[in-house]
């Protein structure tokens, strides 16, 4: 078990660049979780973390040794594939088996006869199909061991899958999209079983999702790529609560987050023109963007800084999202509301939103956290 | 069904002309020289027995025989013992008319050294394909390298190739080796077949990358891939060409009869049906037809059990 490190790494395909110098420290037993729009280079870079691509610059370390020329079989990693990737003329214990027997045994050894008379040939096995059978138990497909990949179901496969990779001892299991073939009831309860898998073998994991919510459910740290970058690279909730950019802000959190544009101008700050009780530092540009996540809007009866109309309604039982679009300049903001608040909230009703300063996200026309800017960092330094 | 009558008449016609030669074919081998001549009998004929007129001539007693056989007949003249050895000789030599012609058919020529030679050949010209065609169409379908398209796009060309546009040129190459009336001669001509390696690049291109990839990742070699890999999950592929190759080779009779030449140890099938070729001697149909039934059954047999296989294989694989 040991660290991972990706230093600079940049990967093109022909004229298009595909990874702009990624660099990413990843501790020993660390699960990371890298999350980002399809296209964005997670998987690229996972296959180059596997050695499956090669860089086209900078160097992949495996616990301090550079293995950026190393071939992935070499590299002592441990990869589950979106589609599983079973040997399907296998059976299930086979498929588990492989990784032990190319490894541990030699190419005479596991030939179908001559291999039982090479001495040693006996125990290795017994100790191969031991750990399979270990591996099998951990997973609770103990029963599934003589069958053939088409005979599963698409769960099944997906533990095989994982048991493949758990049966000998990886420096990292990297993760690509593993659960995207689940339904969804299946993918909640296989989220959190590899979760505690995690927990339970304290191994690197390295998860490539494009699914926010397993990023933010299962990873010590995600780190949120977009256009060949990382953007921002923290533990879940200070990605959620404390964005470095405005696409960060935007792609996890759902529903999405609300932005809003902002004046800076010299009467105050101007939010869809009222002017807010907003003490802005100097030095702050004349436009930002204010992003609200749809809980800190509320509800509030009479005049407030943002009136509109209810244009959609989501009632998910213990929470209920609405789509309010407001009189001025025809924005869409969505908000999350209490069961409580249901029959304020109809379709075609005029609400009134009111939201807490500090809440508040600012950022400025290029997508940059303002931080300077925000009413909490302030307050907070006045306090100190 | 009444609507389509016109399409199943033209279905039965066509099988009709394909199954015809195969009906005559195994009918003749069941019949006698004079019903097969007289076109009667029905599909099996009449099965009476019949005398091999070559088996008595060659039993025609002579006077050794006469002298040897005399105290078995005391008291008889020469002429009576001779007719009663005639009489033996004839009776030995009657036989069902199916039994004669397939007991012709192993006993004139040797027919299970040709069907030997036929298997030797046959396998040996598959197992190589398949061991030059796998690798080949592995790196074709899934390796990057510079020239590959190139490279596919011959192995295009040589499809348009027609063998026997090539045979008089391979035939002096190997004159030259001085391999002819070798088994190399009708075995190397065929060891690279584009044909192969064209199918089966075909159909690794739809086997998933990520299959290749998790086999890096257990730590697998390229050949490795290749073989415990690739080999298992093309069975279906392989078995199409196998139908392909054999059934070309087995049935061949151009090229083993122009590289053997006189050498009766290597002939192969087809050019063991040339044994009963009516010569001065009269017509062997029935022997001849039932050395052809003999050759093809072993083609029809594996194509069904093949075909079987083929559409398990497709059913089972177990990939998406």
């Amino acid at each position: 078990m040991s660290g991972l490190q990706i230093d600079a790494v940049e990967k093109d395909f022909g004229e298009t660049s595909v990874l702009k110098g990624v660099t990413l420290n990843i501790n020993d037993g660390e699960f990371v979780s890298l999350v980002g729009p399809s296209g964005c280079g997670k998987s690229t870079l996972l296959r180059i973390i596997a050695g499956l691509e090669t860089a086209t610059r900078g160097t992949v370390s495996i616990d301090g040794t550079d293995v950026t020329h190393v071939r992935a079989a070499d590299r002592n990693l441990s990869m589950v594939f979106q589609s599983y990737a079973l040997y399907p003329h296998l059976t299930v214990a086979e498929n588990i088996a492989v990784p032990l027997r190319m490894r541990q045994m030699s190419t005479t050894q596991r030939l179908p006869v001559v291999g039982g008379l090479i001495p040693g040939t006996g125990p290795l096995k017994r100790d191969i199909s031991q750990a399979v059978r270990h591996a099998a138990e951990m997973l609770e497909i103990g029963a599934l061991l003589d069958r053939k990949p088409g005979q599963l179901s698409g769960g099944q496969r997906q533990r095989v899958a994982l048991g493949r990779a758990l049966v000998r001892n990886p420096a990292a299991f990297l993760l690509d999209e593993p659960l995207s073939n689940l339904d969804a009831k299946l993918r909640v309860q296989t989220r959190a079983e590899i979760a505690q898998l995690h927990r339970k073998l304290k191994a690197t994991f390295i998860y490539v999702t494009h699914d926010q919510v397993e990023a933010m459910t299962m990873s010590d740290r995600i780190a949120v790529m977009m256009g060949g970058e990382i953007l921002q690279c923290a533990a879940p909730e200070v990605i959620y609560e404390d964005p470095n950019d405005i696409r960060v802000a935007e792609f996890i959190g759902s529903p999405k987050i609300n932005i809003l544009p902002l004046e800076h101008t010299n009467d105050g700050v101007v939010l869809l023109g009222r002017v807010l009780d907003w003490p802005m530092p100097a030095g702050m540009p004349h436009l930002m963007q204010l992003g609200l996540r749809p809980e800190a809007l509320r509800l509030v009866e009479g005049p407030s800084k943002l009136r509109g109309r209810v244009v959609h309604f989501e009632n998910l039982g213990s929470e209920i999202f609405a789509q309010v679009v407001l009189y001025d300049g025809d924005i869409r903001l969505t908000l999350r509301a209490t069961p409580a608040d249901r029959q304020r909230l109809s379709l075609g009703k005029e609400v009134s939103l009111e939201f807490e300063l500090r809440s508040g996200l600012i950022f400025d026309t290029a997508g940059k956290r303002l931080r300077m800017a925000e009413v909490k960092t302030r307050a907070a330094k006045e306090v100190a | 069904m009444t609507k389509n009558w016109w399409k199943h008449l033209i279905l039965i016609v066509g099988t009709i002309v394909v199954l015809a030669p195969f009906y005559m074919m195994v009918s003749y081998s069941f019949k006698s020289p004079g019903e097969i001549d007289r076109g009667e009998g029905g599909f099996f004929g009449r099965q009476e027995m019949m005398v091999d007129p070559r088996c008595v001539a060659l039993r025609q007693p002579n006077r050794a025989d006469i002298e040897a056989a005399r105290t078995r007949f005391t008291g008889q003249a020469d002429t009576e013992i001779q007719a009663a050895l005639l009489a033996e000789a004839e009776a030995d030599c009657s036989m069902r008319p199916v039994v004669f012609n397939y007991s012709k058919a192993f006993t004139e020529a040797p027919l299970i050294l040709y069907l030997l030679n036929g298997v030797i050949v046959t396998v040996s010209i598959f197992l190589i394909q398949t061991l030059v065609a796998l690798p080949a169409a592995y790196a074709l379908a899934k390796l990057k390298f510079w020239g590959r398209e190139a490279v596919f796009g011959l192995v295009l060309f040589c499809l348009l190739i027609p063998v026997h546009a090539i045979a008089l040129p391979l035939y002096i190459v190997l004159a030259k080796f001085g391999l002819t009336n070798t088994y190399a001669a009708l075995i190397v001509p065929w060891t690279i077949s584009v044909f192969g390696i064209f199918l089966m690049r075909q159909f690794f291109m739809t086997v998933p990358d990520d299959l290749i990839d998790a086999a890096r990742m257990d730590g697998m070699t390229e050949f490795a891939i290749v073989w415990r890999v690739m080999l298992p999950t093309a069975v279906p592929a392989l078995l199409a060409f196998a139908i392909f190759s054999i059934v070309a080779h087995w049935n061949d009779y151009f090229w083993p009869r122009i590289v053997v030449t006189g050498n009766r140890e290597l002939f192969t099938p087809p050019l063991g049906l040339r044994e009963f070729k009516g010569d001065g001697d009269g017509s062997f149909f029935g022997p001849m037809m039932a050395t052809a039934t003999i050759i093809v059954t072993p083609l029809i047999v594996a194509f069904l059990l093949a075909q079987r296989r083929f559409i398990e294989g497709i059913t089972l694989s177990g990939m998406k």
